[in-house]
């Protein structure tokens, strides 16, 4: 019903949120190239960046993240959630937020 | 996203500047980061989008669209043809139709002025946290969406008595095995006089980052329920079977422990928000001149209206009622304000407070759920005050 038709004057107009954008590096760590390459495959790093939970509640994000397609071979999913819950472990003060450029300055 | 570097370096040396006046100093300027159409957003996550507005720009009845928060689930759909665009309507009625956005312009527009807040505003603030995107105070917005009634469009299908539930879906790029975001609102809804099927918000066409060419406007009830770049409409026996009715998007049906799980079996789907105020000015953490200071800010209840929103600039302990703003509408936020000459400098805490006509005030502290839906706690800034 809908058609894909490329690139549509619509399109033009209103696009623009799709790029090469800076997103900081998760953390250092055994599993940090493995969990990179896993989330980064459809979310950036600020999602992971902001969270603050238990080992418990992590372990059920992992889940429900490989059940909806996430790339995690099941011998490393105990890394993905020891690495997950040492670096944004409840107790960890908050992610300082940034802002979107302004652009009234310019 | 995208990186315009010259533009860039300017709007961070201009937001470093501001920070030295006040509350800019609270937030870090990235500037590699700028979203065509958005201006000075919190940045949740650029995929999938996720923008939050900041407190400061509840100070107009109207949120600017350049202002105006954004949540999405998945990827916003990569092409977009206003000329290829269609809107089908089905499922329990007896001539399924297919619209094209030409023909829906023929159809009478409406006008609702509706605030749209995601059923997660505020999840960051819970305690103990709880997963998704932290949002703290400004997944919330005021809009002037029109477009034609949802119940015009059905009722030339004919609907048929088996429909009770009626289903959304968009053009959402759904990543991976995720399931697509669908959701359903009951017929009684669907069928109000407020509810449309809307192409433009604030007098413009709707742009991409809020569902163009056409979403679902659910007014008074969680965003989640108006769904963006609408593309299918479809009248259903039941309410819709899919992650985004549940688990997602439920409340216990009692109160639970925080940090508790939850049958989702024992839990009801979120439909209209809850009463709620938020703090526009002074911002948290703001150091103020003790001569005369405006407090202002908006407040909402969904379906109800405001009553009153009272302050308190001493932690909680007494509250006087702030003045509520001319411009209402019934979906809409009120905005109000107090103007208060504190008698010594220090450190203070600003509360508001929001009452609806339904007789429900915001409570001291929200009611924890494992999704971290609806938070609607007293809104609070703390602030110094020079001599």
């Amino acid at each position: 019903m809908f058609k894909h038709r490329g690139l549509s004057l619509a399109v033009a107009v209103f696009c623009g949120s799709v790029a090469a954008a800076q997103s900081p590096s998760l953390p250092a760590g055994a599993a940090q190239a493995k969990v990179t390459t896993a989330c980064m495959e459809c979310h950036e790093s600020r999602i992971i960046l902001q969270q603050r939970l238990s080992k418990v509640v992590w372990a059920k994000e992992v889940d429900k993240m490989v059940k909806w397609g996430a790339l995690v071979d099941p011998a490393d999913q105990d890394r993905f959630v020891d690495y997950l819950s040492a670096n944004f472990p409840a107790d960890k003060p908050a992610e300082p937020a940034v802002r979107t450029a302004s652009e009234k300055k310019k | 996203m995208i990186l315009r570097r010259d533009f860039l370096k300017g709007a961070s040396r201009a937001i470093v500047a501001a920070g030295a006046i006040s509350p800019w100093l609270a937030w870090a300027a990235d500037d590699s980061v700028a979203v065509a159409g958005k201006d000075g957003m919190i940045l949740r996550s650029y995929r999938f989008l996720d923008l939050e507005m900041p407190p400061e720009y509840a100070n107009s009845w109207i949120t600017p669209v350049q202002h105006f928060f954004v949540r999405n689930h998945m990827h916003e759909p990569s092409t977009l043809d206003a000329g290829d665009w269609r809107l089908s309507i089905g499922g329990e009625v007896e001539n399924p139709l297919t619209l094209s956005l030409a023909d829906l312009r023929k159809i009478e527009s409406h006008t609702v002025t509706n605030t749209l807040e995601c059923a997660g505003n505020g999840r960051g603030l819970y305690q103990p946290h709880v997963p998704g995107v932290q949002w703290q105070k400004g997944a919330v917005g005021t809009g002037r969406f029109a477009g034609p009634r949802l119940k015009d469009l059905l009722q030339r299908t004919g609907l048929k008595p088996t429909g009770k539930h009626v289903m959304f879906h968009g053009l959402d790029e759904v990543p991976g095995k995720v399931p697509p975001f669908i959701r359903s609102i009951p017929i009684e809804k669907a069928m109000d006089a407020d509810t449309l099927v809307a192409t433009q918000m604030n007098g413009a066409a709707l742009t991409k980052h809020h569902g163009f060419p056409a979403r679902a406007l659910v007014p008074g009830w969680v965003g989640a329920a108006s769904c963006k770049w609408l593309t299918e409409i479809k009248v259903l026996d039941k309410e819709f079977d899919g992650n985004f009715m549940k688990p997602a998007y439920r409340m216990p049906n009692e109160p639970v422990k925080p940090g508790e799980s939850v049958n989702p079996d024992a839990t009801y789907p979120l439909t209209a928000l809850a009463v709620k105020s938020l703090i526009a000015s002074p911002s948290d953490g703001a150091t103020l001149k003790k001569h005369g200071i405006q407090i202002h800010g908006a407040a909402w209840a969904g379906e109800a209206d405001i009553a009153r929103v009272d302050i308190s600039t001493d932690s909680g302990a007494a509250w006087q009622q702030a003045q509520l703003g001319n411009d209402q509408a019934h979906y809409a936020w009120r905005l109000w304000s107090y103007n208060w000459k504190p008698n010594r400098a220090g450190e203070y805490v600003v509360m508001s407070r929001a009452t609806d006509s339904q007789g429900r005030t915001q409570p001291q502290t929200a009611v924890w759920n494992p999704s971290g839906y609806l938070y609607n706690a007293i809104d609070r800034v703390k602030i110094h005050v020079q001599a």
